[in-house]
């Protein structure tokens, strides 16, 4: 798993790859606590190059959100393959996170 | 169209318990993704197929291949790492008394992870409104009916994400609505996360909800597999008994009358 971060308009822009499942949610967790500890107030995840995301992936996405709004800040998700969708979709998740279909859509709408 | 990849797989399993020949050479595929049921009367071993399956029995002769691994062959640890690849729902849900519903859902979690609390805490809590229970966290397994002692045990076995699961009986005892629930459920693991399901049951309404294929066993060995048109137009007596659940038929409910007299006068 591996996670870059540009900035692209004051927007931290993350581009995830590989599954985000139980072995890796740890490293995801402390990458994004790095990023959270700027206090960036606009955080998009793009998830393009995440084919699977398990329960432990999801739940730290959850842990993610709820830690950025504790700020104040935005978070945003991008980029999900029909796959990770599912997922969102069976743990109803995808009402709980603001999910655009393209990384342009997301940044767009901060 | 691509061939489809056998994910368990017993070959001629033979397996006594005492006197009783309760398997007599079965043979069967599982394929990837697919939910297969295995239906049968009471006692005509389909329990025993099932642990065969998750290796908690050896068959006296045969072989069980799960993933490629021949189960007879692997060690315990062996036969842990695949156990991480699938989950059990227990008949009774198999709640253990002294943990809450939190506990016994996150058990598997905290012993073969090391997730923070708090990632664990809203993976139950996920788990739990997929079965329709989120909220019931703190309450003892005493305090749950049946139904929802079953939920739970679904909770606890989808919370680590397997690959496959086993279900023995997941709808007995449960009212239409929460089975209608379960089997839902069942059919979402499959078309949403291609969870590969071996459903053990005779609730034929069950059946014909979730299967993509059935296997039906009588006296230890496998009558038919088919699909559920398949069954529902078998030229098999047997079969065609078991599904339309009439009393009579080819297969005997009662041992014959003369032996009962006989057994009687003994």
């Amino acid at each position: 798993m591996q996670i870059k971060v540009e900035d692209k308009s004051g927007i931290k822009v993350c581009y995830a790859e590989g599954d985000i499942d139980i072995n890796s949610s740890p490293q995801v967790k402390k990458a994004f606590d790095k990023i959270i500890q700027t206090k960036s107030g606009k955080v998009l995840i793009n998830l393009e190059k995440v084919g699977y995301i398990d329960s432990s992936g999801l739940a730290t996405l959850v842990e993610i959100l709820k830690n950025v709004k504790g700020f104040g800040g935005k978070l945003k998700l991008c980029n999900l393959s029909s796959k990770v969708r599912s997922l969102f979709e069976i743990t109803k998740l995808e009402k709980l996170f603001d999910i655009k279909d393209t990384e342009t859509d997301a940044i767009g709408t901060f | 169209m691509a061939e489809k990849e056998v994910i368990i797989e017993l070959k001629d399993v033979h397996k006594t318990f005492g006197s009783r020949n309760v398997l007599r050479g079965v043979s069967l595929q599982v394929y990837k993704g697919e939910t297969l049921v295995i239906m049968g009367g009471s006692g005509c071993g389909k329990s025993t197929v099932l642990r065969h399956m998750v290796g908690s029995i050896r068959p006296d002769s045969g072989s069980v291949f799960m993933k490629g691994h021949n189960l007879s062959e692997l060690n315990e640890d062996g036969l842990d790492k695949l156990r991480k690849k699938f989950g059990i729902l227990f008949q009774s849900g198999a709640l253990l008394d002294s943990l809450n519903v939190k506990e016994n859902v996150s058990m598997p979690l905290r012993e073969h992870t090391k997730l923070d609390e708090n990632i664990i805490n809203i993976m139950v809590k996920m788990k739990l409104e997929l079965v329709g229970l989120r909220g019931f966290e703190d309450l003892m397994p005493a305090q749950l009916s049946g139904g929802m002692k079953k939920r739970v045990g679904l909770a606890r076995a989808i919370v680590m994400d397997p690959e496959i699961i086993f279900y023995d009986e997941p709808t007995a005892g449960l009212d239409p609505i929460v089975a209608g629930v379960i089997d839902k459920l069942i059919i979402d693991l499959r078309t949403k996360l291609q969870i590969t399901s071996v459903v053990v049951t005779h609730d034929m309404n069950s059946v014909f909800r979730i299967a993509d294929r059935i296997a039906m066993l009588h006296e230890g060995k496998i009558l038919q597999v088919g699909t559920k048109a398949e069954f529902r137009n078998t030229p098999d007596p047997m079969a065609k008994q078991f599904v339309n659940g009439e009393p009579e038929g080819p297969i005997n409910f009662f041992m014959s009358s003369d032996d009962y007299l006989e057994e009687l006068t003994k």
